[in-house]
């Protein structure tokens, strides 16, 4: 039998790789900053009485622009593939995504709303519009996930296999929606919703990113604590019930918390796909499907992922940008193909 | 005692005028978002202070070689503070507003000008270009030169249409002539179509698709075709193919269809336009073609 | 101990449980037998819970069913499935370890109960390997450790309900697997099993439930309930009973 990577070995690893693209996320960029004063900057930032002199650039790029980009990197990385890891146990599939239980349609609907519905009204008020746009964008989330998991319920209990056709005709709804706007929309807010649609880190500032941290660190605390009862879900919904766990519960607990997670990441950055579905898949091959292991893994996982796209992102093109989404998609594309290849044989 | 308010004043004069001097003195680094003012820049004499510009900027066709920014809705705040600009412009489109703002706070300043098309958005672009290049004297003749053209063109076209009715015009913007989109009113194309004399066939807002039927019943009488895929003789064929409807109507039957730059139809007013709608106004009116291409 | 007083179960317009009592006492074996259709895995569905039966109730040590907490009743009552639908690449004592998850019993107890559990199901030289590479059979094993693990040792007041588990095994280990049954249940444990083999059930079995189209058609020893009378009014055939030469139950011959 192939053989695993030791859960401890794999968590000194995924620290490390963690504290290495952070330094990275944080020390590259179009702006060539020299090293030195990046960590002198750094260090200042940290309350350090460091002399301030010809810092003031590098302060500002680190503390305005990378810190909260790097910091945004991480929830969302951590968020998605958490949520991934959720629904993959809900579904008790491998291949399940955060996006089966509609959350990601819900949230382009929503986006479509705020982005076509505030060109309309001849432009939001400029203080306002990124914020609506957030907020639409996680209504519509949470929203479709409601009526999801509501169609999916009959008779106190939570049918899995009823929701994911509900999820998957909510997904299609919402695209034609989408759609719709689409057609409606003018040239240049077409635009936007295009580049909306293909996910992006730029921009990032603390005010926006705080809600997002509140509900990451709300997610990264309570996920890893229902990790054997996960495990006892892979075994199947009445195995897991007659070893004492409250099943329906967990299924209601597991949806809430990917709606939530997955709502805020997206109105935070956009629709970001493959990280949901690639990064617990990875853990799993290296380390076991051990969900005590999978989920604190995942998180760090997502997280170097998402920094390590946002470098590419941000460089290959300097001083233009990638939408990250895209970078996401050409990783997570062919790995999957790899996985299925690698299945066959 | 009695030169003194008058030396007061002479000195507060010349030190407002030497501020704007000197404000126009220490912006040397442009960087442009917006294709027409990348345009008036390099026609200010401003070009060499350009470092950067965004996809919609492309003439005059050495801008090319700058460092692109990006898409004008898309700026990534660290690659244009990488390019250690002194001023970013930009029209009412730039964004997103967080990287503005960002950018606003690392010291650059961002001067917004206006992309609708009318002519006093074009005054007030060049007046507010002219006094950040310190230019203003060559602004001022370059605004009062386009008024100039304009004008005169008016004038030929009132004159052309005593002897010829207005012809019926349809703009399609189409890619490698497949899906043209028709441009509406209150678009820069239909402000083009109107200023050459023409009747902008497309009652609707804005760019929008319409069906084969559609366009043949529309009948116009002359087409103007902008492709954002291929040039001139290339986009006509196209266009043709992919919508033989419009084999049927008069403009194809009587071979009255005319090219457009697409870059000429984002941004807002560009100075390329007077000699477009010349050229365009010489087309609407055949009779009058002598006095138009003047 | 579970009890079951007049169950009544119905699917639809189909009457799929009628009036069945049942008592399942410590240190019993009960095999549950019946052609298809005739109400067994319902009758198990019901006995765990899974199942809202029409009438009647189950209880649990005197208490009803429902009103057992989850992991209070996890370490006394333990479910066995017909099959399972385990997808991801756990290690085969991972798959028993989960059996010990209703109990706080500490990681080296939980490890020298799953290999106990193992090797009582005799799948313990399967320890190390992952789950989906096995066979149907060495699965079945697997999961029978893991319910063995769940009650361990199977002392008075424990409850274990199986269905078919040994449909996909060779013949040796139907016998192993019962004869672990058995030992369970010698330590006081009380053991229901749905089995589909007559001579399996003749031979574990300390009473036998026969079940037609829901309704209890005898719930007796194995020489009372297996019966050629019995036996074709329930399953249609012609048999031959006898007595097995060397250990004395019941032995079912069709002729």
């Amino acid at each position: 039998m192939k053989q695993r990577v030791q859960p401890r070995t794999l968590f000194i690893c995924l620290s490390l790789l963690c504290l290495l693209a952070v330094w990275l996320s944080l020390a590259l960029g179009p702006v060539s900053l020299p090293l030195f004063d990046t960590m002198r900057a750094g260090l200042r930032l940290l309350g350090l009485p460091i002399a301030a002199d010809g810092l003031q650039q590098a302060e500002m790029i680190l503390g305005q622009i990378r810190l909260p980009r790097t910091l945004l990197g991480l929830a969302v990385g951590a968020v998605l593939a958490l949520s991934g890891v959720a629904m993959q146990g809900l579904f008790r599939n491998p291949l399940a995504d955060p996006g089966l239980v509609g959350v990601a349609a819900g949230a382009a609907v929503g986006a479509a709303v705020a982005i076509v519905g505030g060109s309309w009204l001849g432009g939001l008020p400029e203080v306002l519009a990124p914020y609506l746009l957030s907020l639409c964008a996680f209504i519509g989330g949470l929203g479709v996930t409601a009526l999801v998991y509501r169609l999916g319920r009959r008779d106190g209990q939570t049918n899995v296999a009823t929701m994911l056709l509900a999820g998957v005709a909510m997904t299609a709804l919402g695209g034609a929606v989408v759609g719709l706007f689409s057609y409606l929309a003018d040239d240049a807010t077409l635009r936007t919703l295009t580049f909306w649609n293909l996910g992006s880190l730029n921009g990032a500032s603390y005010q926006r990113l705080w809600p997002l941290l509140l509900v990451a660190a709300g997610v990264a605390v309570w996920l890893p604590r229902r990790a054997m009862a996960l495990n006892a879900m892979l075994l199947g919904e009445s195995e897991a019930r007659h070893l004492g766990i409250d099943v329906e519960r967990l299924k209601r607990e597991l949806v809430f918390c990917t709606a939530l997670g997955v709502g805020a990441a997206v109105a935070a950055a956009g629709l970001i796909g493959f990280i949901g579905l690639v990064v617990p898949h990875l853990v799993r091959l290296l380390a076991g499907p051990d969900h005590r292991v999978v989920l604190p893994a995942s998180l760090l996982a997502g997280g170097v992922l998402m920094l390590l796209a946002d470098l590419a992102a941000r460089l290959l093109l300097a001083p233009a940008e990638l939408p990250i989404g895209i970078v996401t998609a050409f990783i997570g594309a062919p790995f999957f193909l790899f996985l299925l290849m690698r299945g066959r044989s | 005692m009695m030169r003194r308010p008058v030396a007061l004043l002479a000195l507060c004069a010349s030190l407002v005028f030497s501020n704007q001097a000197l404000a126009a003195e220490t912006l040397q680094r442009w960087v442009s978002a917006g294709g027409a003012l990348s345009e008036w820049i390099s026609a200010l004499g401003g070009e060499a202070r350009l470092v950067g510009v965004d996809t919609t900027s492309q003439h005059p066709s050495s801008l090319k070689s700058l460092p692109s920014v990006g898409y004008q809705r898309q700026l990534s705040a660290e690659g244009i503070l990488s390019l250690r600009p002194d001023v970013l412009v930009g029209t009412e489109e730039m964004g997103p507003p967080p990287v503005l703002a960002q950018i606003r706070k690392a010291g650059v300043r961002v001067e917004l000008f206006s992309s609708k098309a009318e002519l006093a958005a074009v005054d007030e672009n060049l007046k507010h270009l002219g006094q950040l290049l310190g230019a203003e004297q060559q602004a001022a003749t370059l605004a009062s030169g386009y008024h100039q053209q304009l004008d005169a063109l008016q004038a030929k076209v009132r004159q052309a249409q005593a002897g010829q009715k207005a012809p019926g015009v349809l703009l399609l913007v189409g890619h490698a002539g497949a899906k043209p989109l028709i441009a509406g009113q209150g678009t820069a194309g239909d402000w083009l179509l109107s200023q050459a004399g023409g009747r902008n066939l497309a009652a609707h807002q804005g760019y929008r698709n319409f069906s084969g039927e559609a366009l043949a019943a529309l009948d116009p009488d002359v087409i103007v075709f902008s492709d954002r895929a291929l040039a001139d003789e290339q986009a006509l064929q196209a266009l043709l193919k992919e919508n033989p409807a419009l084999a049927g109507s008069r403009a194809v039957r009587e071979q009255r269809l005319v090219s457009l730059d697409p870059t000429l139809l984002v941004g807002g007013l560009g100075p390329r336009l007077p000699a477009t709608l010349q050229s365009l106004a010489a087309t609407f009116y055949p009779a009058a073609k002598a006095s138009l291409a003047q | 101990m579970l009890q079951a007083e007049g169950l009544y179960l119905q699917r639809g317009s189909n009457e799929v449980l009628h009036d069945i009592h049942l008592q399942l006492s410590p240190g019993q074996v009960v095999g549950v037998l019946g052609p298809n259709g005739a109400g067994k895995s319902s009758l198990l569905g019901v006995l765990c819970g899974e199942l809202a039966p029409d009438r009647g109730r189950v209880t649990l040590q005197g208490r009803a069913l429902a009103d057992w907490a989850g992991q209070e009743r996890a370490r006394r009552l333990a479910v066995l499935p017909q099959v399972s639908s385990l997808g991801f690449p756990f290690r085969v004592e991972e798959v028993v370890s989960m059996g010990r998850m209703p109990h706080g019993t500490g990681q080296r107890r939980d490890a020298e109960i799953v290999e106990a559990a193992l090797r009582a199901a005799d799948a313990w030289h399967l320890v190390a390997r992952s789950y989906l590479a096995l066979s149907g059979g060495e699965r079945q094993r697997v999961h029978l450790a893991r319910v063995l693990a769940q009650l361990w040792p199977g002392e008075a007041g424990t409850t274990l309900l199986l269905d078919e588990p040994t449909s996909m095994l060779d013949p040796l280990h139907q016998h192993t697997t019962l004869e672990a049954v058995r030992r369970f249940a010698e330590r006081g444990a009380a053991v229901l099993v749905i089995l589909h083999d007559l001579n399996l059930a003749a031979r574990y079995c300390d009473r036998i439930l026969l079940l037609e189209q829901g309704r209890c058609h005898a719930f007796a020893a194995p020489e009372a309930a297996l019966t050629p009378a019995a036996l074709k009014a329930v399953y249609g055939i012609d048999v031959l009973v006898q007595a097995h030469p060397e250990r004395g139950h019941p032995l079912i011959i069709t002729r």
